[in-house]
């Protein structure tokens, strides 16, 4: 579903379709902070629950489930406007070279495409050092978090505000390309910055609705983003357009951007440790997988460990929810190109190194501001209510079947007990009921 | 009022489960919104505990009370004991098997480990009997 700006700016994130919802309870049993309920035929999404996965998009089987993207029916408007492309773009087209995508891309009426390679480079030179740094001075403790997957930085902030620390202070590649893009084309069109429209091209679901985090500034430097699926056929429509009237004579008037294999490895599960030179490292991909691991770090597990790359998307981020191909044709798609590429890297790392040591890349974001973001958004119970729920789940003796339109019985009497739902919702208990009266009779 | 109690089972040799009681004590303290810092020191000795009675003990019991000023951990198994308890209170000591150690366990820091993060620990244990640890916290009001 397409929203207009207004709407994308509010803080609804997930949208439904009642008529098409079946009310199956897949998105129900799915939502990892468990978001979303189903009373009264009416499915709802607690916004301040929503760590924006877009696991609930994932699982839908009847497409009853939409989040808000833009329109590009804007794009006129705008004086001077940018694409910055993730990498996972060119996992999206086999056989397409990747400049020919960006072309295709900017056809749609951008004024310029900006691929991230340079930026991934400098992340993981800046990544490095501050390992490096961290093995003799332990301002943080192990395992490093990486800051790149912006729904874990949300569920660490909102589930387990205790691995803050654990996070890198270092800005994610798009933003510290985002800030670079602004300055210099403001400075090359002679307008004020705020003149310069960004938009951001991405297979991530939580990328599409200006989050409450402003984690690495992110926000403050993007101004619209756009799901890779919702452009994908006008991309595909320009490619052979171009292809008609001759691909070679466009690559000639545009000069060609440097593209490296890091920023194509990039989107793969383990694309960003494979560039980082430590051993102690571990890439974890998939949401249930994440929890698990973040969860055993709150237990003191994984000291030994330097760094953890975690996505919570399936594969990485090829298994974002706004990709058009399925995951897996995306990574033959990467794996093959990357026989091309190679992954040598296109800067020398003591120019990173020179801006690193005066502070470039480090995220301004406090976990004091994280924690105030995301933590306190949750409704707590007392020790009163946990007796009263503990009640009610020895009478339900349930299974967590969800018939209730809670994700488990737990939940189910949480709900009840804060009077958001009445316990005469459980199926099961109903059940026993009418067992009694029919024996009685 | 009356506190919050609940126990959970602990499987010996159960490596792949192991943790999960300390997991779910840890959600239900997050619930009641207490301090993360005192969550994560409870949870720190719940899973050390836990890890001993997977390891040493038989099958074990771990349960929780909470109120509204004190948690405690009590976790009871009935497996090996401990033979020298000041000597197992010392960093470093361990009785690990070869095979613990294959799996990255029995550095002998789970006793100082739960003297340093719980404001109160006992350790009862018989040799050949069992081993039941006694853990306090105390929320301040603050």
């Amino acid at each position: 579903m397409h929203a207009s700006a207004d709407t994308i700016y509010s803080s609804h994130y997930v949208i439904f379709d009642a008529d098409i919802c079946t009310g199956c309870a897949n998105c129900i049993k799915a939502c990892p902070t468990k978001a979303i309920r189903l009373y009264n035929d009416n499915p709802t999404c607690l916004t301040d629950n929503c760590i924006r996965c877009g696991e609930c998009l994932r699982v839908c089987p009847t497409g009853a489930i939409s989040t808000t993207t833009y329109e590009l029916e804007a794009l006129q408007k705008d004086k001077v406007s940018i694409t910055l492309v993730s990498p996972v773009l060119y996992s999206q087209f086999k056989g397409v070279m990747p400049n020919d995508i960006l072309l295709a891309v900017k056809k749609i009426g951008f004024h310029h495409v900006m691929d991230l390679s340079y930026y991934i480079e400098m992340f993981l030179y800046a990544a490095e050092e501050y390992i490096a740094e961290n093995r003799t001075t332990g301002q943080s403790p192990w395992p490093l978090i990486s800051p790149v997957c912006p729904v874990v930085i949300r569920l660490i902030a909102y589930q387990f505000p205790n691995l803050l620390p654990h996070l890198m202070p270092i800005m994610r590649p798009i933003s510290l390309l985002a800030k670079e893009a602004r300055a210099n084309i403001s400075r090359e069109y002679r307008i004020k910055k705020d003149a310069v429209i960004l938009y951001h091209l991405t297979p991530c679901p939580a990328k599409t609705v200006p989050s409450r985090s402003s984690f690495a500034q992110e926000n403050s430097l993007v101004d619209r983003t756009m799901g890779i699926k919702d452009v994908y056929a006008q991309i595909i429509g320009r490619l052979n357009q171009m292809k008609k009237t001759g691909i070679e004579a466009l690559r000639e008037e545009s000069e060609p951007q440097k593209i490296s294999g890091n920023c194509l490895l990039w989107g793969l599960s383990g694309g960003e440790i494979a560039g980082i030179n430590s051993d102690k490292t571990l890439a974890v991909s998939g949401l249930r997988e994440t929890i698990t691991y973040l969860e055993k770090i709150e237990l003191g597990l994984f000291k030994d460990i330097e760094y953890i790359e975690f996505r919570t998307c399936p594969e990485g981020c090829v298994g974002g929810a706004l990709n058009a191909v399925d995951k897996y044709i995306a990574k033959n798609t990467v794996l093959k190109m990357l026989r091309k590429f190679g992954l040598e890297r296109l800067i020398p790392r003591d120019k990173v190194l020179l801006l690193y040591e005066n502070g470039w890349g480090l995220s301004d974001t406090t976990q004091d501001e994280l924690q105030r973001i995301f933590g306190v958004y949750k409704e707590h119970i007392s020790i009163e209510h946990l007796n009263e729920i503990e009640k009610i789940l020895e009478q339900i003796q349930g299974k967590d079947c969800a018939a209730c339109g809670a994700p488990d019985c737990r939940t189910f009497a949480e709900d009840v007990v804060m009077g958001k739902a009445v316990l005469n919702d459980c199926i099961l208990l109903r059940k026993r009921e009418i067992d009694k009266i029919l024996e009685n009779k | 009022m009356t506190a919050f109690i609940k126990s959970f089972s602990i499987k010996k040799r159960d490596f792949v489960r192991a943790g999960e009681a300390s997991i779910n004590v840890q959600n239900i303290l997050k619930s009641l919104n207490m301090d993360h810092k005192l969550i994560r020191r409870i949870a720190i000795c719940g899973y050390e505990g836990e890890m001993n009675a997977v390891m040493h003990g038989g099958d074990g019991i771990l349960t929780v009370e909470i109120d509204t000023g004190r948690i405690i951990l009590d976790i009871a198994d009935n497996g090996d004991g401990i033979e020298n308890i000041e000597l197992a209170m010392q960093k470093g000591y361990s009785t690990a098997t070869e095979e613990h150690r294959e799996m990255g366990f029995g550095a002998g820091m789970g006793l100082p480990n739960m003297k340093v993060n719980s404001d109160m620990l006992s350790v009862e244990s018989e040799k050949g009997k069992g081993t039941h640890l006694h853990m306090e916290f105390y929320v301040s009001t603050d």
